[in-house]
This record gives structure tokens, C-alpha cells and sequence, in this order.
């Protein structure tokens, strides 16, 4: 059944699609907010990305709303990032949204400015709390319209390691905050010692975050204030060609990490240390199985540059489209402020964003680790940048896609950056 | 599935072969209206079909001919771009890279596939014990070949120290593993297309039973070697068949997706080398959010393979043999 999945069924779907662009506009509208009808049974979708750790989270959350507020009942569904998203631009076509989503900042601007979030605004102090709120966090899901989806929290680029295998490699922790050059040289030791089994860490010019980081070292950002790309495609090319080295005999080699995607080289113990966003450790200790991870600053080349920030990644909304939006806001709510959530998620969704929750979150042990990392790179902490572009979240994509295929050999740096160029070029000019 | 309604045509062409039923119409007195009803209650019969082709395949099918002279991010409305993502796919490195790698697979497995679906056809055409059990042990792959569990499957086996890897190892043949290898995910992939040929070796079976006897006996008076009976009996009696199952499996093979996304993980991984056309298509469409893009992917997709099914249509005069024919 499942080649049905074929261009046939493809374009029978973008047909499809073009019919619901059609529903979804006429789904708009609709007077002041009702209060909530504690006798009306409501059932709400509610879907998230992410792995067993988080969804075992969710599930402990669920149960606590749906305590409180015996008359709705949540369905929740998840996945992984990739395909969260895929699945979300089709419904989004389709006037299909769930109630409730788990957001990500990226997206905010494509979903936000077309109309397909609900106005969370219309709800404040009427459904949801916002006194607890950080204004500056709360204020990233504002656009010109109103505001479409409220942070959980913020996390910020890190260094990630796992002490056991350190251990067992017999190699010193990086300390953190280094120059480049000691951060390889710790990759380089460990790998050494791994003997094949286990790797320092995972190519560090991959992602678009680790172009980000050494642009804002030298006090650049990755997009211009006009929503340009802020480097060249020759400046792309080199930063990729930067890590052609560590590839070569230090990083875990990219097929290894194509053979247990989609969890990553750390969470699949290949390797000692990893760079991401603080928030992932729940995620870390769930995938490695590792009794203890932590969480030093990423290395910089220039310690002055506030090259950090206080990254909202992120955050819940709803869709438009809900028949029950009362429910979907005090839902919002109970995920945003809810001490309950807080004791259930710890800093795994980020440090809250919420006074409230966080007290409730009572941070101890590794979510304590997050929070104390967080105070410690306080002098490293600059401005964050602004929304991103719309198109960002396929770009970050293509741009890790590229990474990789330079890591497994398929495609030069050059190439590459090339590549990625083409691409921003259509992306963004949409 | 694909491969169920495979059987049918095979079947008929087998008992088309005899003469047809004489035409009723030319003996009695034409009866118009008669005819009117019999036709409408066709028709009445015919309309699920009819709605669901019309409602979920020819609809959309048109609605995809219109986006693909668009820019349609699914958001907004579509915007006329004439032939735009003709030429942009002209441009793009990445779509003819999938067009490579569709190519070499269709080229390559087709015929391997095929090969081996006839060479264990004929093993199991001859009548031995437990021939019913190998029959269906060897169909069973195709009925579940293109499902999700199979390929996370063999996902699973082709991965550094799994059965695969292991065996080889055993043989000190160290290739690690296949799933992250580029230059080896093809092969693998291949294997997993040929491993299914369960479809078109049931379709051959049928097929070498309906070559008469008399023929290899005739042969043997004459002869003739077994090499000789099948390069001079058996492929010439059964070229309809094969020219049959070559079609469909080009054109199955032109649409491989679930396989090659699952383990491709979605992304065309490792390094591009699954980036099936479809897959590609599906990434420009879902992932991207360009459907105008993808909707002129797809017809380009559907032109070309009714070119070289036309092709394949225009050779097989030359090399196809029916019985009936006369010489």
C-alpha cells in the first residue's frame, strides 16, 4: 500500500490542497472569545516533536490538564523534527492543523503571517496568564498581528559530554570556553584513545549554528537586517573547508552517524562531546542511556564578542482553524505557566520562560546543570537575533543536508557552498 | 497493490489467443435502445471507479498541470511563472543527480530482477516435490517488499556489525556498513528491488506453462541442446510475458519512494546517493515548500516514462512473438 505514496498520489495532494487553501481562508474570523464551558466535552489535538523521553514527559502533562479540566481530552501524537514539519505544511494547506502544537521559532513568521495561528493576544489575562512571563521572551511570538505563540522557555549553544566515556577513555573533560584549537586537540585525544569505538565529538562546521557561532565571534550574524544572508558563498566554502581535518581522523565519521540517525553521534554513545542547544540534555540522557552529562561553554576565538544568546527555541500555539479555542488557550496556559509542567519538564523544554513554572520546576540535578551553565556564560550573552527569515527552517535544513554529504565524501566544500547559495537564492526570494 | 492486478492482463492475453466470440450484434436485428440500457447499467456499474478516477486521480492530476507552470509555496496562492521551473530544473545540479540515480537503478535492477524472476520461474517449472511451498516462499517477498517494516528491516541488516556486515566479515570481506556508505547504498537498494521478484516470476510461470510441449519435444527429435530450447523455444514463446513484465517494472521502478525514503531517513541520505527522483520530488514539495516545482517534477516524470514506455511499444515489434501471429 505504501507505493501508493507515488507522484500520482503527490500531485493528487497538492490538488488537494489548493482546494483547502480555499477552506482555510474562509476558517478565519469569529467574534470576542467565550469563556470556557466547564460542561462541554472537548476533545483537542495536540502534537509535538521530539523522542521517548519527551513524549513520556508529555504524557505525565496530559494527564495533569486533563485533571484539572475533566470535561477535555487531549490526543497527542509526535515525531521527529524532519517529518513534524513536513506534516504540518501539508495540514496547514489543508486547513487541517491540530489544535495545539508544539512551535518552533523558526517557522513563526511563515504560519503567524498567514494567518494560520490563533491570536493568543485575544486570550491574555482572559484564558492566559502572562504577568509571569519574561516580557522579552514573551514578545518574540509577537508579529504585526498579534501574538501567535508563547515561548516555553530559552536554552542557548553548548557544549555537551558524557563523563563515562571520558573515563573509560581515560581522557580529561574539556574544560569549555577554550580557543578552537583546544577544543580539537581534546577531540583529537579522545579519539585516539577511543581506538575506533568511540569519537571526541561530531564535525564542528555542520550545522548552521556553528557558522552562526564563529560569524558572531567576529561580531557578524548569520542574516543581515534586511534578511540577507550576512557571508559569502566563498566564506561558506571555507568554513566548511575548515573542518576538512577533524573529518578526516578526528570526528566520528559521517557514516557512522547516518546508520543511527535520527539520534545523534552522542546520544548514540559514539561520541565523548557534542555542541547544541542546552534544552537537549533530557533529550541526551534519554538517547545515551549516560547516568550523568554536562554541559561546558562552546570554544570561541575571540572571548570579548558576546557571541552567545538567549536562544527561544520552543514554543506552543494553536491553530486558527480550532473549533474549541477557549480550551486550546487554557491548554496553552497549563504548558506555559503550570508549576505541574515545570516539575514534569524541568529544563528540558528550556529553562521556562514562566516565573511560575520555573519555581515548580524546582531545577535540581542535570536541569540544575542547564540552569547554572546558563548563569555562568552570563558575560558571553548578546543580543539575540531578529526573527528569523521566512524559509529559514528548509535553508537550516539544506544547510545540514550539505554538511553531511561533505563529511561522507559526496560533495566538496566548494560544491557545497554553491549549492546552498542556489538554493537561499529561491528560498528567500519567495 | 501492484502486484495483484499484475496477474490479470497476463492471464487474458493467454486466453485472448483463440479466436473471438463471434459478434452477436451482426446476427439478429440491431436493437438500439437495448443496447442504450445495457451500456447506462455499464456505466452505473463503472461509477465508483469512475468517481474516484475522475474525483482522486484525472482532478488532481489536471490541478498539478496548472501548479506546475506556478510558484506555489502552499501558503499563499499560486502565481503564473510560465515556464520558470522548467528552466530552473534545467539549472538544478540536485535534480539531475536524481535523475541519474533513478536511471541507474531502473537500467540496472530492471533486468537483473527479471532475470531472476525467469531463472527461478523455470527452476520451479519443473514438477518436483515441495514446488507449492518454493512458489510461495519466493512470492511472499514482493507482497511485503515495499512496506515500511522491510525496509527499516533491512535498515537494520545492512548497518555496521549487522547480519550483513557479519557475514561478510566472516568471509574477510570488511565493508563496514552499507546504510551510511554511499557508493553502497545503491547496490543494496538494488538487492532490495530484486529480492521482490516474486510478482513477475508468477507472471512468467504462467507464462512457461502455456509453452506447448510439442515444441521442446519437436526441439529434442531435432537436437537441440538446452541452451538451444531456450534461446529458440522458450524465449521466443514467452517474449509477450517478458515484454509484459518488462514494462511494469520499468515503471514500478521509475516510482520506488517508501523504500528509499525510510532509508534514506528522508533526506536523500547518505550524502544524496538515495535521492530517488520521487524522493526529490517529495522534498521539493513537503519539505521545501515549492509545489509549483515539484508538480512540473511530476510531469516530467509521468512524460518521460510514456516515452520510454512508447519506445519499448515501438521495439517490441521486432523482438515480440505472439503464437497467433502468422510468419
Amino acid at each position: 500500500m505504501f507505493r501508493t505514496l507515488s507522484r500520482r498520489t503527490l500531485t493528487g495532494v497538492a490538488a488537494l490542497t489548493a482546494s483547502g487553501l480555499v477552506l482555510a481562508g474562509c476558517g478565519g474570523g469569529g467574534g470576542e472569545p467565550a469563556a470556557l464551558d466547564a460542561d462541554e466535552q472537548i476533545t483537542l489535538n495536540y502534537t509535538f516533536w521530539g523522542n521517548d523521553d519527551r513524549a513520556a514527559r508529555y504524557d505525565a502533562a496530559i494527564a495533569a490538564f486533563e485533571e484539572e479540566f475533566p470535561n477535555i481530552t487531549i490526543n497527542d501524537t509526535f515525531t521527529d523534527y524532519p517529518s513534524y514539519w513536513e506534516k504540518r505544511q501539508t495540514e496547514a494547506a489543508g486547513g487541517g492543523l491540530p489544535d495545539v502544537m508544539q512551535f518552533d521559532y523558526t517557522y513563526l513568521r511563515q504560519y503567524g503571517d498567514n494567518g494560520l495561528l490563533l491570536n493568543l493576544e485575544d486570550y491574555f489575562g482572559n484564558g492566559i496568564t502572562t504577568d509571569a512571563i519574561d516580557e522579552g521572551l514573551l514578545s518574540t511570538g509577537t508579529l504585526d498581528d498579534g501574538t501567535f505563540a508563547i515561548p516555553t522557555g530559552y536554552s542557548a549553544w553548548s557544549v555537551f559530554q558524557n563523563p563515562a566515556l571520558l573515563a573509560e577513555a581515560g581522557i580529561e573533560p574539556y574544560e569549555g570556553g577554550t580557543s578552537w584549537g583546544e577544543y580539537d586537540a581534546y577531540m583529537a585525544s579522545v579519539t585516539e584513545a577511543g581506538g575506533g569505538t568511540v569519537y571526541g565529538g561530531t564535525d564542528t562546521t555542520q550545522r548552521i549554528q556553528d557558522l552562526e557561532l564563529k560569524l558572531r565571534q567576529e561580531g557578524r550574524q548569520l542574516f543581515t537586517d534586511e534578511g540577507e544572508l550576512g557571508f559569502t558563498q566563498e566564506e561558506l566554502a571555507e568554513h566548511w573547508t575548515e573542518g576538512q581535518e577533524n573529518r578526516e581522523d578526528v570526528t566520528v565519521p559521517q557514516s557512522k552517524l547516518e546508520e543511527i540517525n535520527p539520534v545523534s553521534g552522542f546520544g548514540g554513545n559514539l561520541t565523548t562531546s557534542e555542541m547544541s542547544w542546552s534544552n537537549f540534555l533530557g533529550g541526551y540522557l534519554g538517547d545515551s542511556g549516560a547516568e550523568e552529562i554536562t554541559i561546558v561553554a562552546p570554544p570561541t576565538s575571540n572571548p570579548d564578542e558576546k557571541d552567545l544568546y538567549r536562544k527561544v527555541g520552543l514554543m506552543q500555539a494553536a491553530s486558527a482553524s480550532t473549533e474549541h479555542p477557549e480550551a486550546a488557550a487554557a491548554f496553552v496556559d497549563f504548558l506555559i505557566n503550570s508549576p505541574e509542567v515545570g516539575e514534569i519538564f524541568g529544563a528540558t523544554l528550556g529553562i521556562p520562560a514562566s516565573e511560575t513554572q520555573l519555581e515548580g520546576a524546582n531545577l535540581e540535578g542535570p536541569d540544575k546543570a542547564v540552569k547554572d551553565y546558563l548563569d555562568s556564560i552570563e558575560n558571553r550573552m548578546g543580543d539575540a537575533p531578529a526573527a528569523p527569515v521566512a524559509g529559514f527552517g528548509p535553508l537550516e535544513q539544506t544547510f545540514w543536508d550539505l554538511g553531511k554529504s561533505i563529511g561522507l565524501g559526496t560533495v566538496t566544500p566548494d560544491d557545497a557552498a554553491k549549492q546552498f547559495f542556489d538554493e537561499a537564492s529561491v528560498t528567500l526570494g519567495n | 497493490m501492484s502486484t495483484d492486478s499484475a496477474h490479470a492482463p497476463a492471464s487474458a492475453r493467454t486466453a485472448e489467443s483463440g479466436a473471438r466470440p463471434a459478434d452477436s450484434r451482426r446476427t439478429g436485428t440491431p436493437r438500439p435502445r437495448r443496447r442504450n440500457r445495457d451500456s447506462l447499467a455499464g456505466y452505473v456499474f463503472l461509477s465508483p471507479w469512475l468517481l474516484g478516477f475522475v474525483g482522486l486521480t484525472l482532478g488532481p492530476m489536471l490541478a498539478s498541470l496548472y501548479l506546475a507552470f506556478t510558484d506555489y509555496n502552499l501558503f499563499t496562492a499560486p502565481e503564473w511563472t510560465g515556464l520558470e521551473n522548467l528552466g530552473r530544473m534545467a539549472d538544478d545540479e540536485k535534480f539531475w543527480a536524481s535523475v541519474r540515480i533513478t536511471l541507474i537503478y531502473v537500467l540496472v535492477g530492471t533486468p537483473i530482477k527479471l532475470a531472476a524472476a525467469l531463472a527461478v520461474a523455470m527452476l520451479l517449472n519443473y514438477r518436483a516435490k515441495g514446488t507449492g511451498f518454493f512458489r510461495s516462499a519466493f512470492y511472499a517477498p514482493s507482497l511485503i517488499g515495499a512496506s515500511v517494516s522491510i525496509a527499516i528491516v533491512w535498515r537494520a541488516m545492512f548497518s555496521t556489525d549487522g547480519p550483513v556486515d557479519g557475514a561478510l566479515n566472516l568471509f574477510g570481506i570488511n565493508l563496514g556498513g552499507w546504510i551510511g556508505n554511499p557508493s553502497l547504498i545503491m547496490p543494496m537498494m538494488i538487492l532490495l528491488a530484486v529480492w521482490q521478484f516474486g510478482a513477475p516470476m508468477v507472471i512468467f510461470l504462467a507464462g512457461l506453462k502455456g509453452v506447448p510441449a510439442e515444441l521442446y519435444e519437436a526441439a529434442s527429435v531435432d537436437g537441440a541442446s538446452p541452451l538451444r530450447k531456450f534461446l529458440s523455444v522458450t524465449v521466443p514463446m514467452l517474449s509477450p510475458v517478458i515484454f509484459f513484465n518488462l514494462l511494469l517494472e520499468m515503471i514500478n521502478a521509475f516510482q520506488v519512494f517508501a523504500s528509499a525514503y525510510i532509508i534514506g531517513s528522508g533526506t536523500g541520505g547518505p550524502g544524496g546517493a538515495t535521492n530517488f527522483y520521487t524522493v526529490y520530488l517529495y522534498t521539493r514539495a513537503f519539505a521545501n515548500n515549492q509545489m509549483g516545482y515539484a508538480s512540473a517534477m511530476a510531469w516530467v516524470l509521468l512524460l518521460a516514462v510514456g516515452v520510454l514506455a512508447l519506445i519499448l511499444f515501438r521495439t517490441s515489434r521486432s523482438w515480440v512473438h505472439y503464437a497467433g501471429d502468422s510468419k
